[in-house]
């Protein structure tokens, strides 16, 4: 027994368990809140607001679901079947948008479409009676769906890329036209990354809070935050925390039954799809329409945002926006580098395992992503205020006059959270290198009596050096643009350029926001440009 | 003649012509294998006959029905052309009787599920009606592939490489299953392949083919 734990306890299990532990506790406390006495504040919510949040919260997530499922799949078809001007260049470009943070295209839209914004006066200008309100379910819809539909387009388009182009001959030669061959064969084999993908979309969107506080779209998120700031009550907000989850997973459960539990190989050997070259009419329109995605998505508020960074730029821009810059990247590199380093353990730990005890471990470890922003800043901070007060004796043993919040006041509560919400997305693009190199290189260096260090440094990590990267560039990306946990979580007055574009557009200070804003996305893009060019293979984002 | 190609011309890319002046014709029934190395054009023989491809030049018709010249090109969907892939590509998210059912057309509901039920007794394989293709082995996938293209009584079966997949023991088994089935459905058939004895096996007539020309053609006795 005690050896067969010996053999068992190395630095991968250890990593793991305590990842798993630190995961599953703060959850716990959320857990055990529900079932206390409720407060007057939970009853009145209860009883005259929580209908409310539930139904917009599923028009929401259920409106920017199938639009941007459409949306990604069109994309995805367009690059991969058919040969067009300007398709190499679309193809990396539709994965741009989610260098825009969506709050910050919401901003622009919704200052855009506001009575003196630059599109509402071209209006006026050409006599058109045309005004369009932006701030409401709609406009968040519209948002969500152009700034999230990249997750689809790209799982989709590695899909469809890999799809034998026998599947569809063979249909074809038994009779099916080309519209029975695209619905019985073509779309029923993406299912699951048309499913994976729209599932990541809906965990984007009930993530977010800086859209629909903007908005004023009453979703959960919005309520989650409401009830912690402006009502304080604690109480109350974690039982609408636990309510979202229970739809989370209501959804996450739902996806599996769509998705199917039949595992089959859909890349048969042979030749992909060849591209078709689009004739006549489609020549011109198929592309214009992914382009007008394109400029709606990326290149109107971009260029909006150009604008404003022209007029603010000098008031802006000072020691104090440097600091700005460097607490963002100082904080984004810790967390990556720290979900990188445990994604890595975990994934030597779960390697081709069938064991139940870890991959219930990695299951826990995982479901951070699934879990809404807000939901996980609450947890996140009792946990570490239970850890201050646990550890308050000790404080003052080494300071006499120390306070009692010691932690909880620290860029470690902040950085704990990032790590716990990205682990799957570091996670699942090294599992998946992990997959393609297969043990045989590992078993082979422990058959020359390596150890496990010296193996994972010397010939795993080499190995899968492309795995990582995208999994850090990917990871990067996440906390740079990272909204409800930053501003949950951060220290008082520490301040990132998400924050900070988040403050200025709640003073209604649009034309600064744009300064941090524009440098967050010309940073995201700047690693997406990398991510799609430096391995010219496929993007892994799969969350699973 | 049932089957008739004349001066087949096809090049995948301007420079390199892969076919060159095919012709040769076949009766009703008759069973003819291609026989040639690899890279020299056997597939792309099946996919211009199939429709898949679209001859630079060249005249197909088969049972009297134009199916492309120089001015007619009839889609494959439209062709009553079946064909085996080398890899079966049997659709992986439908069960066997899906699979078989695909192609049938204009039965009523009852006369598909006969029709599905008579093609799986023809290859032995009824009690795996309800499998899926990963459940079956490479052999069971190669029949059902079979069962699938027959299913819609296709005037001319096309077979690419249907034993390559399967291991020695067994291809001796399913040939000798394949020619039944042939002589059985009265089929008429073309069949690619780089192994002699396959070809002596099954066919009527061997056709050579090297580097994209017909180089010979050999009539086999039956023994
Ligand atoms: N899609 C394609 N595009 C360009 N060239 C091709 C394509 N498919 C095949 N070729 C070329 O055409 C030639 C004939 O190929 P084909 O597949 O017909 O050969 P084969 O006789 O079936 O070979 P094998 O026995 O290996 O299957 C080869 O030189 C091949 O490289
Ligand atoms: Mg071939």
């Amino acid at each position: 027994m005690l050896s067969r734990l010996r053999r068992n306890v190395n630095i991968f299990s250890v990593v793991s368990v305590i990842a798993a532990v630190l995961i599953v506790v703060p959850m716990l406390n959320i857990i055990t809140e529900i079932f206390s006495t409720p407060t007057p504040a939970w009853i009145h919510i209860r009883d005259n607001l929580l209908r409310g949040y539930i139904v917009n919260t599923l028009i929401l997530v259920g409106f920017v679901a199938v639009f941007s499922a459409l949306l990604g799949l069109f994309g995805a078809y367009m690059v991969t079947r058919f040969e067009f001007k300007g398709r190499k260049l679309l193809s990396w470009f539709l994965i741009l948008p989610l260098a825009m943070p969506s709050y910050i295209a919401a901003y622009a839209y919704a200052d855009m479409f506001s009575y003196t914004g630059t599109i509402a006066r071209f209006f006026r200008r050409l006599n058109l009676p045309i005004i369009i309100n932006m701030m409401n379910m709609e406009g968040a819809i519209f948002i969500f769906t152009l700034t999230l539909f990249p997750y689809v387009y790209m799982l989709t388009r590695s899909a469809l890329s890999k799809q034998s182009a026998a599947f569809s001959e063979n249909a074809r030669l038994l009779g099916a036209n080309k519209i029975r061959t695209f619905m019985r064969v073509v779309l029923p084999l993406l299912r699951p990354a048309l499913v994976a993908g729209t599932l990541l979309v809906v965990l984007e969107t009930l993530n977010d809070y800086g859209v629909v506080a903007y908005y004023n779209v009453r979703v959960f998120s919005f309520a989650i935050f409401n009830t912690w700031e402006n009502l304080g009550d604690t109480q109350a907000a974690i039982r609408l925390s636990g309510v979202l989850m229970l739809l989370v997973f209501a959804i996450i459960f739902i996806e599996r039954m769509i998705r199917g539990k039949r595992q089959y190989s859909i890349h048969v050997k042979g030749r992909p799809i060849p591209r078709i070259p689009l004739k006549g009419w489609q020549r011109f329109v198929l592309p214009s329409i992914l382009w007008i995605i394109m400029i709606l998505a990326f290149f109107l508020p971009l260029a909006q945002l150009i604008y404003y960074a022209t007029l603010t730029f000098t008031d802006v821009f000072n020691m104090g926006f440097i600091f700005l810059i460097i607490n963002s990247l100082t904080l984004a590199i810790t967390a990556t580098l720290l979900t990188v380093i445990i994604a890595l353990m975990l994934a030597n730990y779960n390697r081709g395992t069938q064991n139940n005890f870890k991959k219930g471990l990695l299951k826990i470890t995982n479901l951070g992503y699934a879990i809404p922003g807000a939901v996980i800043a609450i947890a996140v901070m009792i946990f570490f205020i239970d850890i201050d007060h646990a550890l308050f004796p000790l404080y003052r043993l080494i300071d006499e006059n120390s306070p009692r919040l010691v932690l909880s006041s620290t860029l470690i509560m902040l950085t704990f959270a990032f790590v716990l919400r990205f682990m799957a997305i570091g996670y699942n693009s090294i599992e998946a290198s992990y997959d393609k190199v297969g043990t045989k290189f590992t078993e082979a260096s422990y058959s020359l009596k390596a150890s496990k260090l010296k193996t994972l440094l010397q010939v795993d990590i080499p190995m899968i050096k492309h795995g990582l990267i995208s999994a850090a560039i990917i990871v990067f990306i996440d906390v740079i643009k990272e909204l409800p946990l930053t501003l949950i979580l951060r220290p008082t007055n520490y301040n990132t350029l998400a924050s900070e574009v988040f403050r200025f557009a709640r003073e209604e200070m649009l034309q600064e926001s744009a300064v941090p804003a524009l440098v967050l996305i010309f940073i995201s893009s700047t690693l997406i440009y990398i991510l799609t060019h430096y391995k010219k293979k496929e993007v892994p984002i799969n969350v699973r | 003649m049932y089957v008739n190609i004349e001066s087949l011309d096809f090049a995948y890319t301007k420079r390199n012509p892969v076919l060159k002046n095919i012709s040769f014709s076949m009766e009703e029934g008759e069973v003819v294998a291609i026989l040639g190395s690899s890279g020299s054009g056997k597939s792309t023989l099946l996919r211009l006959v199939s429709g898949l491809e679209i001859p630079t030049k060249g005249k197909i018709e088969v049972n009297a029905e134009t199916l492309c010249n120089a001015n007619t090109f009839i889609e494959c969907e439209k062709r009553q052309v079946g064909m085996v892939f080398q890899d079966y590509a049997l659709f992986p998210h439908m069960n066997v009787f899906k699979n078989i059912a695909f192609g049938i057309k204009n039965y009523s509901k009852e006369a598909k599920k006969q029709r599905v039920l008579e093609m799986l007794k023809l290859i032995n394989m009824e009690e795996k009606i309800y499998a899926y293709p990963h459940e079956l082995s490479g052999g069971q996938q190669q029949r059902i592939a079979l069962a699938r293209a027959l299913a819609p009584s296709p005037d001319v079966l096309l077979l690419d490489e249907p034993f390559s997949n399967l291991d020695a023991d067994l291809k001796l088994k399913i040939r000798h299953e394949l020619r039944s089935i042939m002589k059985m459905t009265d089929m008429t058939a073309i069949f690619v392949t780089h192994d002699y004895d396959d070809a002596k096996d099954i066919a009527d007539r061997i056709v050579y083919l090297e580097n994209g020309r017909i180089v010979h053609e050999e009539t086999i006795k039956p023994d």
